[in-house]
């Protein structure tokens, strides 16, 4: 590989060299070499820049050494910091290197691992995510459409380019504050930068650029169909915890108010029954263990469908 | 590349995996206002050099930045995200309570692990 001599080429070498690595680990390599190079350029201001990247070889790495050092951290970390029980929820690394690690992890029988969701803090913070997904959706949803609908009746008028563009703005924004969402309750890192102004670049170049960065439609496309997903999560939430959770605990509504209408099908009711609440409690026991897988699959499917959306497309 | 050398830097390697991240937790338990990556690998550029002593990650700086992240992963460190002129923003590393708690058991066992070592590598075995 030849010697980089601009900083993007640097950046376009390091990318290349980490080509097989996670997403997230891509984005923080790159991230974090622009944020040393560019510094080191800005304390010499009148240096060469091929010359100071040459330096750069030897303090922050050659391009190739850096992609080394990002994956071997990578596969160390998620060895280190990476409780078995949330295994599941996390996204897997590409690399080969955590796969043996997981592998040679003791093998947790299907019931620990049934079981074991009641204490795992992904899953109810997906159920959470969830159950939030139903604002965050009409909101989103209603930006949107909002927003395109103003962009194009304004496009006539002189205000509308700049307004569209306000516009695009909010949804980069709005993309980031999701990204932060799903990282916190979904568990996925979703290595989405804010965008900075390259002073080399007019601001028309930079216009341009957001316009033609297929992330920005692949956003507005997401936020669209967050409403029907919001309102899928919610509805599946809400259901399978109201009905676990009044089966789990029909003994005690029996014992305590045997009047109470519940699980009433025609003129049959549980109620009449005491000596099937036990059961029904078991059941309903089940179905909060099973609604706690359920959300943490979801929570898992919807993260990567977002990271993709959000982060992936264009790259 | 000699010999030796490759055992050098195998050395060098396994040495350095611990070492950096309580290098760089007392790094910012000495500094007086948060530091974004290239400050600190600056500023621990200039302290080596003043010892002359081989640099602690074979002389790579780019592999502070993933440990910074995983110490803020595990809540030694905190951070916030400030934009600059020269680049992308900057993310500005403080460290915690947890992480100056931390930093205290590490130092002792540090010193403990030092000390063990330079024994036996002064002969207390002869």
């Amino acid at each position: 590989m030849s010697t980089p001599k601009t900083i993007p080429e640097y950046l376009e070498q390091l990318r290349a060299a980490l080509k097989d690595a996670d997403a997230a680990v891509v984005q923080d390599a790159l991230y974090d070499a622009e944020e040393y190079l560019r510094s080191e350029l800005a304390t010499r201001p009148n240096a060469d820049e091929t010359q100071l990247l040459a330096e750069m070889a030897t303090t922050y790495g050659k391009p190739e050494e850096v992609a080394e050092i990002y994956l071997e951290r990578e596969v160390q970390v998620s060895a280190a910091f990476r409780s078995p029980l949330n295994t599941d929820a996390l996204e897997r690394p590409s690399s080969s290197g955590v796969a043996a690690i997981a592998a040679s992890q003791p093998r947790v029988s299907f019931w620990a691992k049934f079981f074991g969701v009641v204490i795992d803090p992904m899953a109810y913070s997906a159920l959470f995510y969830m159950l939030l997904s139903l604002a965050t959706g009409i909101f989103y949803f209603t930006w949107t459409i909002t927003g395109i609908s103003m962009s194009l009746g304004l496009g006539a008028l002189i205000i509308g380019v700049p307004f569209a563009i306000l516009f695009i703005g909010t949804i980069w924004v709005l993309s980031l504050v999701e990204g932060r969402l799903i990282e916190t309750l979904l568990g996925v890192r979703m290595p989405r930068r804010p965008s900075y102004t390259d002073k080399s670049r007019s601001i028309w170049q930079a216009i341009k650029d957001v316009l033609s960065d297929a992330r920005t439609w692949a956003t507005l496309f997401y936020f669209l169909l967050m409403l029907p997903l919001g309102v899928i999560y919610f509805t599946v939430a809400i259901t399978s915890l109201s009905v676990s959770v009044a089966l789990a605990f029909s003994p005690l509504v029996q014992f305590v108010h045997s009047d109470v209408v519940l699980f009433q099908f025609g003129s049959w009711s549980l109620m009449d029954h005491p000596w099937l609440t036990l059961p029904a409690c078991a059941l309903g026991i089940f179905g909060m263990l099973l609604s706690l897988h359920l959300a943490r699959a979801i929570g898992g499917w919807h993260a990567q469908f977002a990271k993709h959306l959000l982060v992936k497309v264009g790259e | 590349m000699t010999d030796t050398e490759v055992h050098l830097r195998k050395f060098q390697k396994e040495l350095s995996t611990g070492t950096v991240s309580l290098v760089l937790l007392s790094a910012l338990a000495q500094a007086k206002e948060p530091q974004y990556g290239y400050q600190i690998a600056k500023a621990l550029e200039a302290a080596g050099k003043n010892l002359q002593g081989e640099s602690l990650i074979s002389g790579k700086q780019s592999a502070f930045y993933p440990v910074l992240r995983n110490l803020e992963g595990t809540g030694l460190l905190s951070s916030r995200v400030e934009p600059s002129i020269s680049g992308p923003p900057r993310r500005y590393y403080e460290i915690t309570e947890t992480g100056r708690a931390v930093l205290r058991q590490w130092q002792a066992q540090w010193q403990q692990s030092k000390q063990f070592v330079d024994t036996i590598l002064q002969g207390a075995l002869s």
